[in-house]
């Protein structure tokens, strides 16, 4: 079970950085990079290429050694990650989100230019978490910073010092790293302030049909949190409502012994950014009280889709005509962000809609112009309106027509929709307390909750 | 110095042996910091990134070794794993620096000169090596300990018997009580690796070291927890009680954040339960199964990918895991295309009466998307459906016809293919609908299509008022036909002679379109069947018409299911490439070592009767070209699409003639070696099984869809339906 390394390709395919390949040949990671960039070249859509290529090769006595190529998309460069053996793909590509995590963690965003620019970094992080082998040494952040210094840091010690480090070989290498008995935590932290911030992000993910029932609605959760405390916190987090959390996964530092026993998190967190927890949101009633009104229906265990569109959609040689009606069900919150994304086929050509509405029920501030807006983008083809801001109960027109080269156009069954909320939650958790106990001082915390909705609807 | 930092860009130019080399020595003299000597270094990694080849400055970059600054230290060990294989004449000058670094009083230093050495497999290097890994496996830092024993792996790889006669494989051994979780689980992933090759020593786990690994699973690193409950495999339970403990303690890892950590767990669940008594016990793993594969398909769409590979695999063993969440796998337009096509699959798997109704309204819903190859599926999903699930028939028909009548150039032809198969499956029942499709004749462009259509005007020519009509316009360009397309055209004519064997038109007719086959074709297949019915005809047109519309055998779907054995043997590989491809690995991977259930008192007896046990040979592998989306299996069969013309020809009875009923030995001898050649393979998918190789119908059991054809039910095991338990 070991990988056998990695590449890193910049957008028109070439390799930026490689991991060592020690134990294949060196046309190995060759192969597998043409088999990607011949697989993309010969896609139609880019994100229709198999994620796992199959990539016959030979050894150096030609016989076949068959290996498989997963890849993943990161911001505009490709990880590769060749495997061969009775390897798990899945173990392949949780190395790589692991990877893209850690890269995030060091340069802020992953380019191909950051990657560049701070290719020594890259190289020791390759070096620290992956051995020649493909076995994944060191993954949690919190550990690595202590092997590799993230470029920040580097310059400030190394402007700082007068003279190299004379006993230990670097300053802040040594005697840190790995001292914590916590694998996933450093020791001696120390912080002035000592907070944690719990941020809850729930995504309903739907499909409704186009009568408005909705086909398949989830609600998918997560405790994005960020801790800064000193000494080695352990902490206890209970909820009013810990039955709305289902299907969990944890963060590695949660004791899963307790919480199959009385539904409290109790863990020592990693210093910094993590997610503590994974969950999905299955409302238990019939009447899920996301909006209050629940319309008949909709069965218990689907979670209510906060907004309804109506959908004229006429498709005629050359074009169609669209009517849109979107109303938002919340009744005292205002929706963000909402865009509705339409498809209108490969031949499409253009379109020109008139928007209209912000009528609403209750009270509210008044929609600025320039809120709503609509736009074609001829490259994918898509049909796109924005509404910035969506009071509740409003309601917003889009009227319009498209035009296409083909006489007979398929636009896309479905509009996608997304939108957000503040201060809001599908599944109205709410944390109860925070206890901490093995350091003496008292944290500063906070509980943020933050909806964002991804509703596919079917005309 | 920190204004260097974040151009580091510019150091990826071209830059040449010599240049570097002088830089280097003009750095030994009055380099403030090391500066110079890291500036030149980076260079020199930087062109090594890019594939040049900088072996040149071997003896130069050597010489930094000795300077007492980490990062140094870094990039020239680095150096050395570049470069350090290709030098052995030079390797014995980096010794010396070697052996210091390991007995460094910096952990870090300690554990990269293992490393490094163990990437240089020269027997210089290597002897070295094994005298200080003897310590370093002992060491008092946890971080080397775990080094050094990954560093056993490749000392092993190099030179197996220098590994063992070292005794390192005992004190991996040992590793495996450390205290520390990373130690533990760093030692479990060396054993392993070592345990799965060929000439490597057996690795099999006993009870106590199993609780043990299972102690030190909460407090390892996510990769950590992988290795342990992987070699969890390794451990065989004697009693059905072992293995449910052990269940109990590994579903708590199924909350897991890191997929391939669920994934795993979910192998080891599946493997125990093959050593479980207790039925409920059972159904209770079953139940706790299905929420984290579900959770797994919020990842992105490659952990999607290949979480519903898997779960395809596990809902045919298990049927109870995903029984009522069909839902979950309702394609959205968005996704990629290698999703969408993964989720149909195991929607017709999970469909049945209860959830019939909307599985085949999201089908339907699918059949007008934009994306063409997904189309197909669909509308082949929703004949597919309507054979499975009898109840559905009725609606199923009803869609197809719909989705005929929107005359788009790609669905009409899929529907006819489909529609062909449910006549066959519901004999009487639906033939009221082939005016209908007659209508479209002229829509069929592509051979499967034209000769499913074909098969159906030939077959039901005696309800089609103008068959012989329709059968003249079809025969126009018969010459130019592909051979699948004349087959169906010969049978059907045939067809149609026995029906309506009083008509001008239609003696004209067979008569030309024997004579054509006969005479004017070079395919043999085509010429021999001609030449069969012609003389069948000509003897007994009687007798003739009693064999060409003998009564079919009723198909189903049931054998599209894998045995029972190869599932369980493959299940074995959850979560591996085998279970991508569903091919068991040592088919396709060289020196992978095969998987089997292994018997003890406690495997339960079913599991047993269906087990295939492990064959020690392995076969040489032989080059073969590959088809389709899977490896090639070393084995070969024929790939499954296209479809083999042959099989086209549906009017011979699959049950011999009596003898007494054939009037002339001449034609029974014909008869009979029509049997040999193109018989009763009709609607099987054209795959000769090998009699010793329960995996040779595997691809008939996945994935393609001309392969997922409905089959006789005599090939299928009885009458097994989807929902039949297969637990005993």
């Amino acid at each position: 079970m070991a990988i056998d390394g990695i590449i890193i390709l910049d957008n028109s395919g070439r390799p930026i950085i490689q991991s060592g390949f020690r134990s294949c040949s060196p046309a190995y990671p060759l192969l597998h990079i043409d088999a990607l960039n011949n697989a993309l070249a010969k896609s139609t859509r880019v994100g229709d290429v198999d994620p796992i290529i199959y990539v016959p090769t030979y050894d150096g006595r030609d016989a076949l050694l068959p290996s498989a190529c997963c890849h993943i998309l990161c911001g505009d460069i490709r990880i590769v990650c060749p495997v061969s053996g009775e390897v798990d793909p899945l173990f392949a590509f949780a190395f790589l989100q692991g990877f893209v995590e850690i890269l995030q963690e060091y340069f802020g965003t992953v380019s191909a230019a950051t990657l560049k620019d701070n290719f020594d970094v890259v190289y020791q992080l390759l070096e620290e978490t992956l051995d020649s082998g493909g076995h994944p040494l060191t993954t949690s952040t919190n550990a690595l910073r202590d092997i590799v210094l993230p470029p920040s840091l580097i310059s400030k010690l190394l402007a700082n010092l007068s003279t190299p480090g004379a006993g230990g070989m670097s300053p802040a290498t040594g005697a840190g790293a790995f001292a914590s008995p916590i694998p996933w935590r450093k020791a001696g932290l120390r912080y002035n302030n000592n907070d944690i911030y719990f941020d809850v992000v729930e995504e309903l993910r739907a499909v409704v049909n186009k009568n408005g029932t909705p086909l398949s609605s989830n609600v998918w959760g997560k405790i994005e949190t960020n801790a800064k405390l000193s000494g080695t916190p352990d902490l206890l987090l209970t909820f009013t409502n810990p039955q709305v959390l289902t299907d969990c996964a944890f963060h590695p530092c949660v004791r899963l012994q307790r919480w199959t026993r009385d539904k409290s998190l109790s863990f020592v967190p990693p210093d910094g950014h993590f997610i503590l927890l994974d969950y999905r949101y299955v409302p238990s009633g019939p009447a899920s009280a996301v909006t209050g009104s629940g319309t008949p229906g909709v069965r218990g265990e689907l979670v209510h889709v906060p907004i309804v569109l109506k959908s004229l959609i006429e498709v005629n040689e050359f074009g169609g005509t669209l009517d849109l009606t979107l109303t938002s069900r919340l009744a005292s919150r205002a929706m963000e962000n909402l865009s509705a994304e339409l498809y209108l086929g490969e031949e499409a050509t253009g379109a020109s809609c008139m928007t209209s509405g912000g009528q609403w029920g209750g009270g509210g501030a008044k929609s600025l112009p320039g809120d709503v807006s609509w736009r074609f983008d001829s490259k994918k083809k898509v049909l796109r309106w924005e509404i910035q801001n969506m009071p509740s109960s409003s309601t917003f027109h889009l009227r319009g027509s498209f035009t296409s080269g083909a006489k007979n156009p398929r636009p896309a069954r479905a509009l996608r929709i997304r939108f957000e909320i503040h201060q809001h939650s599908f599944s109205a958790l709410k944390v109860d307390q925070l206890r901490l106990t093995g350091e003496g001082y008292k944290p500063y915390k906070g509980v943020r909750g933050r909806c964002v909705g991804d509703v596919e609807w079917r005309w | 110095m920190s204004g260097q930092h974040g151009q580091d860009a510019k150091f990826f130019q071209r830059g040449k042996i010599e240049e570097f080399r002088t830089e280097l020595q003009a750095a030994e003299a009055k380099d403030k910091k090391f500066l110079k000597r890291k500036i030149v270094l980076k260079k020199i990694v930087a062109n090594i990134t890019m594939g040049n080849d900088m072996s040149p400055l071997f003896t130069d970059v050597v010489q930094c070794l000795g300077t007492p600054l980490l990062e140094i230290k870094k990039m020239v060990y680095l150096f050395l794993v570049s470069y350090g294989r290709s030098k052995p004449d030079q390797i014995h000058l980096v010794i010396p620096s070697f052996l210091q670094d390991c007995n460094d009083r910096n952990p870090l230093i300690r554990a990269l000169a293992i490393r490094t050495m163990s990437y240089i497999p020269i027997p210089v290097v290597t002897e070295s090596l094994s005298d200080q890994l003897r310590h370093c496996l002992k060491d008092r830092d946890p971080y080397v300990r775990k080094t050094a024993a990954i560093c056993v792996v490749k000392v092993y790889t190099a030179e197996p018997r220098r590994a063992e006669k070292n005794g390192f494989v005992e004190l991996l051994r040992d590793l495996m009580l450390d205290p520390n979780a990373t130690v533990v689980s760093n030692a479990v992933a060396a054993l392993s690796e070592i345990g799965d090759r060929h000439d490597g020593v057996i690795f099999k786990l006993n009870l106590t070291i199993a609780n043990k690994l299972l102690t030190a699973l909460g407090e390892s690193s996510e990769w950590g927890q992988i290795y342990i409950l992987d070699c969890l495999l390794r451990y065989v339970p004697e009693q059905h009680e072992d293995a449910e403990q052990m269940a109990e303690r590994v579903i708590i890892q199924l909350q897991h954040a890191n997929s391939a950590v669920v994934l795993t767990a979910i192998k080891v669940l599946l493997y125990l339960m093959n050593y479980m008594g207790d039925r409920q016990t059972i159904d209770y793993i079953c139940k706790k199964m299905g929420p984290p594969s579900v959770t797994l398909l919020s990842s992105g769409p490659e952990v999607q990918y290949v979480a519903l590979r898997n779960i395809l695999l596990i809902i045919q063993r298990r049927p109870a895991v995903l029984k009522n969440d069909v839902k979950v796998f309702f394609c959205k337009y968005n996704d990629p295309i290698y999703v969408k096509l993964a989720k149909l699959e195991i929607m017709y798997r999970l469909a049945r009466e209860e959830n019939a109704k909307e599985v085949l309204a999201e089908l339907y819903e699918y059949a007008t998307e934009v994306d063409i190859d997904f189309v197909r599926k669909a509308v082949r999903s929703i004949g597919r459906l309507a054979i499975k699930v009898e109840p559905a028939a009725d609606s199923c028909i009803k869609t197809l016809l719909g989705l005929i009548e929107t005359k788009v150039s790609y669905v009409v032809p899929e529907a006819i293919i489909v529609i062909k198969d449910i006549f066959r499956r519901y004999p009487g029942k639906y033939e009221g609908i082939i005016p209908t499709l007659c209508e479209h004749l002229d829509a069929l462009e592509e051979p499967e299509a034209k000769a499913a259509m074909i098969w159906i005007v030939g077959q039901f020519a005696d309800k089609i008022d103008n068959a012989d009509e329709l059968l003249d316009d079809l025969l126009y360009t018969f010459k130019e036909d592909p051979v699948e397309v004349q087959l169906a055209l010969l049978t059907a004519a045939v067809k149609l002679f026995v029906y309506k064997s009083q008509s001008d038109a239609t003696k004209e007719l067979v008569h030309k379109v024997l004579k054509w086959a006969t005479e004017e074709v070079d395919n043999p297949d085509l010429r021999d069947r001609g030449f069969m019915y012609w003389r069948l005809l000509a003897i007994n047109p009687a007798i003739a018409g009693e064999i060409v519309l003998a009564e079919k055998p009723a198909i189903t779907t049931d054998s599209d299911r894998m045995d029972r054995g190869a599932l369980d043997q493959l299940l074995l590989h959850t979560g591996t490439l085998g279970s991508i491809y569903h091919k068991n690995p040592e088919t396709f991977i060289r020196n992978a070592a095969g998987k089997a259930l292994i018997d003890s008192p406690a495997l339960n007896a079913h599991s047993r009767a269906v087990r295939i046990p492990l064959s020690r040979n392995v076969t040489e592998p032989t080059t073969v070209t590959v088809a389709g989306p899977g490896p090639p299996e070393t084995h070969t069969q024929k790939p499954s699409p296209p479809p083999i013309p042959v099989d086209i020809d549906t009017s011979k009875p699959p049950p011999p003639i009596p003898t007494e009923s054939s009037p002339s030995s001449e034609s029974k001898d014909l008869l009979e070696m029509d049997e040999t050649t193109s018989p009763d393979i009709d609607d099987d998918d054209a795959v000769p099984s090998m009699a010793n190789d329960p995996y040779s119908n595997i691809d008939g059991a996945f994935g393609n869809y001309m392969a997922d054809e409905p089959q006789p039910m005599a090939a299928g095991k009885g009458s097994r339906r989807d929902l039949d338990d297969l637990l005993f």
